[in-house]
């Protein structure tokens, strides 16, 4: 019979009393050091705690006692049965080699969530989201920014028909276009740029419809913004950084406690990850909308050179880091290539048409 | 003897045995966790939190909590944490829900966001009390559970009631400023705002400290209102001395990165290289500060209070503190996260080493309280986790 040494509180006080404990068949004994005092209590009445590495065990006794038995002197076979999902913790916890493999499973899991798992999750929600949120959300943004950031067009008014009619022409050419329509302000603090607004508005800035050296790069511009609305990359974005803000705050809440600013960089790094994958799909849907309506893919680049220009600022390194956008070398090549296609396709209709 | 009344009006039992001794004696809290047993726990139980999509986190929770405790010792015995993974679970799902309506509100509608900032503000000194109940509930040393009383109007006075003072000092600005002078308005409510924080500061850590109940005694609290103004004033001398080279190196290195042209600058999106050294120049400032305070009111927090015949000291330092704090910080930042287990060993190892219970008594002489120890809900106590409400125990 296995004397276990063990201090026993009372749950009355906090007085601790050194005491051996034993198992006499169905029941758990336990005598005071000094031999004076013995308890007992049946052992199906006997709660012990789950055993957690370097701590000891505490095993609960009606009326708030306990028997506090360090971690190393419980006997194995005391209680085999209990807490079996902790022992299965416990076992892995044990072992460097569960760690390791932890620290595996740790990057591959939050990997799969942020890379797969949360897009996959938010787009979801996105299709079920009723139109009229995507609309209310753009319409809100717009009020936000009216007046504000974006300032009533300085265009000439034949300029703005102009581009509007050409802008039109474009977009009914296009099976199965979002509803759209096109809106120009005047916005000093972001200069040449053009953004889509959840709903279906684009905003072009006077800046950029300066600068855009014809009608192909101007409309080059607005196939990449119309691939975002075709796409809805808007809804989907704020349904996807919501989730990445939803996650992060779930994991620093419980298993960190960084703060806010350790959680802010990795949160801005995956939102832009994602807004580049959307950037990216922008650029096909308007590649290939240009070529459907023999326009020739060499205008984007036009376009792109014209931004260049408008923003001396960002040129150079700056841009190769968390940059929202692909770099414009690589999207330029993008279009090169596309241009290629699209003369070669051209030629041979030609040359088709001359038979 | 010692026959302690409460607000709520419950007796607590007479102590039958008062131990005569004349000797006071120190008792320090000890702290025997190693960074190697935690490190593995922290990281299966993460893993297999991942794994379970979040589930088993509620489990995880308890085992690392029961680490911390366990190894914390008073008197040669260990605290206990002993709250069940499955309220947990439950008051997570919950929270996750609140948040994640919070966060989709703000990016459709602002208003809607700001409707529940209010809702959670109007909630939130119930929130503390049912945090801190639980907390107290689940906690036990020897045997004996701590208890926090549930006085929902301290803490709607302390929490939310007192911050509505805050508003004379500007109120106080608006009429000076529409007087002509927004210097003296300005002056006038800095005076009234420093006037009125670190008496609401010492308020709320005085309830905090004298509704929680241990061992039949209730705790107590003499406080020096004089105390918190020190500090605070002490505080925001050290804020000036942090942040005055903080901000010449921050604009030195804003200058630098955009070369001197103001208008490249896009406030919308500014360079990743911007924000960077934003953080870099700043943090250290914010840390600076932040541990200032930080260490003098948990200090303060414990030196006033009193349990029976006990006594407490915390003699945390701020140099100390502060390199604790910076180079677990940093060393969490470059091991992206693997560091934290030994961050939070060493931050309770100084803690518990600069805590000591004084008295004259053996520790022995605490007896179960009368309270009715019910189950409490841990929704408040996952919200107050998730929000990071600065409860400052």
């Amino acid at each position: 019979m296995a004397m276990v040494p063990a201090t026993y509180f009372d749950g009355r006080s906090t007085h601790a009393t050194r005491v051996n404990a034993w198992r006499d068949e169905d029941v758990l004994r336990w005598r005071s050091a000094d031999d004076l005092q013995e308890w007992s209590a049946p052992w199906t009445a006997v709660e012990p705690s789950a055993r957690v590495t370097g701590i000891p065990f505490t095993l609960r006794l009606r009326d708030g006692a306990h028997l506090q038995i360090d971690h190393d002197a419980l006997p194995a076979d005391w209680f085999p049965r209990h807490h079996l999902i902790e022992r299965m913790a416990d076992w892995l916890e044990r072992r460097w080699m569960a760690a390791l493999a932890g620290i595996v499973v740790v990057v591959v899991s939050l990997f799969g969530m942020f890379e797969y798992g949360l897009p996959w999750a938010a787009d979801r929600i996105a299709t079920h989201m009723p139109a009229s949120v995507e609309h209310a959300m753009g319409k809100q943004s717009l009020a936000a920014l009216e007046g504000r950031m974006l300032m009533p067009t300085s265009l000439p008014p034949d300029r703005q028909s102009h581009l509007q009619s050409v802008f039109w022409h474009f977009v009914n050419g296009i099976h199965g276009a979002p509803d759209v329509r096109l809106r120009f302000y005047q916005a000093k603090a972001i200069g040449a740029n053009a953004f889509a607004l959840p709903g279906g508005t684009i905003v072009f800035t006077d800046d950029l419809a300066k600068a855009v050296p014809d009608d192909a790069a101007f409309i080059a511009v607005i196939a990449h913004e119309l691939g975002h609305q075709a796409h809805h990359h808007m809804l989907r974005q704020v349904l996807r950084s919501s989730g990445v803000l939803i996650v992060a705050g779930m994991l620093m809440g419980d298993v960190t406690s960084m703060g806010g600013v350790a959680a802010g960089i990795p949160m801005f790094l995956i939102d832009s990850h994602y807004s580049r994958h959307f950037e990216e799909d922008a650029d096909r849907f308007a590649l290939d909308a240009l070529a459907q309506q023999n326009i020739d893919p060499m205008a984007f680049v036009h376009a792109m050179e014209a931004l260049e220009r408008a923003h001396p600022e960002l040129q150079g390194e700056e841009l190769r880091y968390a940059s929202s956008h692909p770099l414009t070398g690589e999207r330029i090549a993008r279009a090169t290539e596309a241009s290629t296609r699209f003369r070669a396709a051209h030629a041979s209709d030609g040359s088709h048409a001359s038979h | 003897m010692h026959d302690e009344t409460m607000a709520s009006g419950v007796y607590l039992p007479e102590l039958d045995v008062i131990p005569a001794r004349d000797t006071t004696e120190v008792h320090r809290l000890r702290f025997h966790g190693h960074a190697s047993d935690y490190f593995r726990i922290w990281i299966v139980n993460v893993a297999l939190s991942l794994v379970t999509l979040g589930i088993y986190s509620a489990w995880a929770t308890v085992r690392t909590r029961r680490y911390m405790y366990a190894n914390t010792t008073l008197g040669g015995s260990p605290f206990d944490y002993l709250a069940r993974p499955l309220p947990i679970l439950k008051g997570r799902l919950l929270t996750v829900a609140i948040f994640a309506i919070y966060v989709l509100a703000g990016r459709i509608a602002v208003p809607l966001q700001g409707l529940a900032a209010l809702v959670v503000a109007t909630f939130m000194p119930c929130l503390i009390v049912k945090s801190m109940m639980f907390r107290a509930r689940y906690s036990s040393w020897r045997g004996l559970r701590f208890f926090f009383s549930e006085d929902y109007m301290g803490a709607y006075k302390w929490y939310l009631g007192v911050y509505f003072l805050m508003a004379i000092p500007f109120i106080l600005y608006l009429l000076t400023t529409a007087a002509g002078h927004p210097g003296i308005g300005i002056l006038l409510a800095f005076a009234g705002f420093t006037g009125l924080y670190p008496w609401i500061k010492g308020h709320q850590q005085e309830w905090m400290v004298e509704n929680h109940h241990f061992g039949g005694k209730s705790f107590r609290f003499d406080s020096e209102i004089g105390n918190y103004y020190g500090v605070y004033i002490k505080a925001a001398g050290v804020a000036l001395a942090w942040f005055v080279p903080c901000l010449l190196l921050f604009s030195a290195v804003a200058v630098y990165i955009t070369k001197g042209n103001t208008q490249a600058f896009n406030p919308k999106m500014p360079s990743p290289y911007f924000l960077l050294g934003t953080y870099a120049t700043m943090a250290p400032a914010y840390l600076g500060v932040w541990t200032f305070a930080h260490t003098r009111m948990t200090n303060l927090l414990y030196n006033q209070a009193q349990l029976g015949l006990y006594r407490f000291r915390s003699t945390l330092e701020y140099w100390p503190m502060l390199s604790l704090y910076l180079t677990n910080a940093l060393a969490v930042l470059f091991s992206i996260g693997l560091a934290l287990p030994w961050a939070r060993i060493r931050m309770a190892r100084y803690r518990a080493e600069h805590l000591e219970v004084i008295g004259e008594g053996d520790l022995s002489d605490f007896v179960r309280d009368a309270f009715a120890h019910g189950e409490i809900g841990a929704t408040a106590t996952e919200m107050d986790s998730l929000l990071g409400i600065d409860i400052g125990l």
